[in-house]
């Protein structure tokens, strides 16, 4: 396994040439050298207009929701030892959306109006996410077989299904004005992005790296077995409670802003594990980097592929993601077998 | 068995005639008997006959298509868990249907059919196929897994091609969320063969198919071709499925708790032919039921399918999880 900063460096540049392009595509294209122009504060006034209003905060939010969301996978992976354990996997994301259905359908009145403000809809969304997340791991502890990793997967596929059920239902029975409100939301997308937006999610991201500092060394311990992780002086289960809380609330802060985008928090880890040994700090980095760089990458495709019409982000990233998640199945399959 | 089949029999009567009188408004038994044998022509009867007849008959015959493939599905896995909801099969024929009608343009009933099972075939053979590379290890729960990332990549896959097609997007979303209201009456043709067809060959297969309730090698010393005898009911279960898409778009869950529930109807095991009939006609009550829960929950508006079954289905679904034995059907 390679390890060092090389890798982490890399993905910067990626990272940083990708938020150039994506910039710079759009209905007028905009070459990156005139795109660097405008970021750096002398381009033409226009270009800036362009760059500044419309495009980076879009492109900003995108990226950063992906941090977030690798982050929040890789940190969920190492907490559960669960090389399939992925926040969208979990009923998280489908506990986020029915948390926003409920809180535009109880706080609209007759006239189709919100009677507080819009900026509580992100907590909403927190409340569904932590809800559903608590009810999975409820299930899962309460099972004879809790010890087999996929056991919360399903339960998390179980209540996920359920959550859909209680959103369409209440989409139908609310106004259509929110109904068409909550849609746009839930099929994951990035439009209508404002710098507000962008500095939730890099709050909360800024937030974590804190935390993470303070629990590098739990982080590590936990990866060991219950009882060798206890050996080590490690309390597991306050740790390990921290941690899911930490995942689940990076995920339900970057899908409360870009809707239901699935899959990213599952492969960004295991990307990163690829080139970047799982054991080095630099690993949540990168995970979070990758899942930057894959929603960037997702949403770009979503708005230029048949432009003006728009993908939603979280059905590109499904399309790349299930395959690969197969491909995890069959693999760890082949390893225990 | 007999007492069993008549009572089924019976519910699902009362539950058809339920299903015409109740909804939105409820209609006296006069006005239904005039909308069906009187010929009338007021504008209740007139609803009767038009809409709540067809939807009705369209729910019994895609509860009984999908509750039979299932039930084919767990018998030849030996997996509780099987179900063409869950293992991505409805999503497979929804996706060929979508992209059929977008990209070929193709309309015509029979091409919606065909469409719906190659799609359906497909998915079956994708994700049959990659959960037998699992290995026995894997567990009931290897291929449940399978299903449901087969079903989110295919789900994306519709939703990139009714992004080409705007007006399709229109027409398809209605018809995706699944469901057995207006749906064009000719289409139920397409369920009437694939049951048909079903049934037959449960019949023909039944024998091979208790035989393979033990063991794949008991099974095959008794001489029993196994695989495919496997090969055959996941085939059929797969055209069942596609039927039940055709007619009524993708309903998840139903394929799950009908066959279980029918196994629990009877105190002795019976035969799997016995089974596959008990199994239609549970099923078959079921999508009534669930039909005239989505008119009444929330109405005047009308629920999908799909989230009624999905309230009974999930807690089902958890309960199956937690149980004793996974492993074996024989519950």
């Amino acid at each position: 396994m390679k390890t060092g900063p090389l890798p982490i460096a890399a993905l910067l540049v990626i990272l940083a040439g990708g938020l150039v392009v994506a910039t710079g595509l759009g209905s007028s294209f905009i070459g990156p050298s005139r795109v660097a122009a405008a970021l750096l504060g002398n381009g033409s006034r226009t270009d800036e207009i362009i760059v500044w209003t419309l495009r980076l905060p879009r492109v900003a939010l995108a990226t950063l929701a992906g941090m977030a969301l690798g982050l929040s996978g890789a940190i969920l992976q190492r907490a559960l030892r669960n090389p399939m354990a992925a926040p969208s996997i979990l009923g998280v994301t489908d506990g986020a959306a029915l948390g926003v259905v409920t809180f535009l359908w109880f706080f609209s009145d007759d006239a189709n109006v919100l009677t507080v403000s819009i900026h509580w809809q992100p907590l909403a969304a927190v409340a569904g996410a932590f809800a559903f997340a608590f009810l999975v791991g409820l299930l899962t502890v309460a099972d004879r077989a809790r010890n087999d990793p996929v056991r919360l997967i399903l339960y998390g596929i179980a209540l996920a299904a359920l959550a859909k059920a209680c959103v369409t239902l209440m989409m139908i029975v609310g106004p259509v004005y929110r109904a068409s409100q909550a849609l746009q939301w839930i099929t994951g997308s990035v439009n209508a992005a404002h710098w507000m937006d962008v500095g939730v999610v890099a709050a909360g991201l800024a937030l974590s790296v804190p935390v993470l500092i303070l629990m590098r060394l739990p982080l590590r311990q936990i990866v060991l077995d219950r009882q060798t992780a206890i050996t080590t002086g490690l309390q597991v289960n306050r740790h390990r409670i921290g941690l899911l809380v930490l995942s689940v609330m990076l995920t339900a802060l970057a899908i409360s802003q870009v809707g239901a985008i699935s899959f990213v928090g599952l492969i960004a880890p295991h990307a990163a594990r690829l080139f970047h040994g799982q054991f080095r700090s630099g690993y949540l980095l990168g995970s979070a980097l990758i899942g930057g760089i894959l929603v960037l990458a997702a949403d770009t495709f979503a708005r230029t592929i048949a432009s003006p019409l728009e993908l939603p982000a979280g059905a590109v990233t499904a399309l790349i993601g299930a395959p690969l998640f197969l491909l995890l199945i069959l693999r760890r399959q082949v390893r225990n077998g | 068995m007999i007492r069993t089949l008549l009572l089924l029999l019976l519910t699902l009567l009362i539950a058809v005639i339920a299903s015409l009188h109740l909804g939105v408004h409820v209609y006296g038994p006069a006005t239904v008997w005039q909308a069906l044998f009187g010929g009338a022509e007021s504008s209740s009867e007139i609803i009767v006959r038009t809409l709540r007849l067809p939807r009705t008959l369209n729910a019994v015959l895609t509860g009984a298509a999908l509750s039979l493939s299932g039930l084919f599905m767990q018998a030849v896995t030996r997996n509780p868990l099987a179900e063409p909801g869950l293992l991505g099969v409805n999503a497979g024929a929804a996706f060929a249907v979508a992209f059929g009608l977008v990209l070929l343009g193709a309309v015509s009933i029979a091409g919606i059919g065909l469409l719906a099972i190659g799609g359906a075939l497909a998915a079956a053979a994708l994700v049959f196929g990659l959960s037998g590379a699992l290995g026995p290890a894997a567990g009931p729960t290897g291929i449940l897994l399978v299903g449901v990332t087969v079903t989110a990549m295919l789900a994306s896959l519709t939703q990139l091609v009714l992004l080409i097609d705007e007006t399709a997007l229109e027409t398809l979303l209605f018809w995706l969320s699944g469901g057995f209201a207006d749906r064009p009456l000719p289409l139920l043709s397409i369920g009437v063969g694939a049951l048909a067809i079903a049934f037959t060959g449960a019949a023909a297969l039944s024998t091979s198919i208790d035989a393979l309730q033990l063991d794949d090698q008991s099974a095959s010393g008794i001489g029993v071709d196994v695989a495919r005898t496997r090969l055959s009911a996941l085939t059929l279960a797969a055209l069942l499925s596609a039927g039940a898409v055709a007619m009524s778009g993708p309903v998840a869950f139903l394929g799950l708790i009908a066959p279980h529930i029918t196994r629990r109807l009877m105190a002795a095991r019976p035969g799997f032919l016995a089974l596959s009939l008990l199994a239609m006609l549970t099923g078959a009550i079921i999508a009534v039921l669930a039909d005239i829960l989505a008119r009444l929950i929330v109405a005047p508006g009308e629920a999908p399918i799909g989230a009624v079954l999905a309230f009974v289905g999930v807690p089902f679904l958890i309960h199956l999880l937690r149980a004793k034995r996974l492993r074996g059907v024989g519950v």
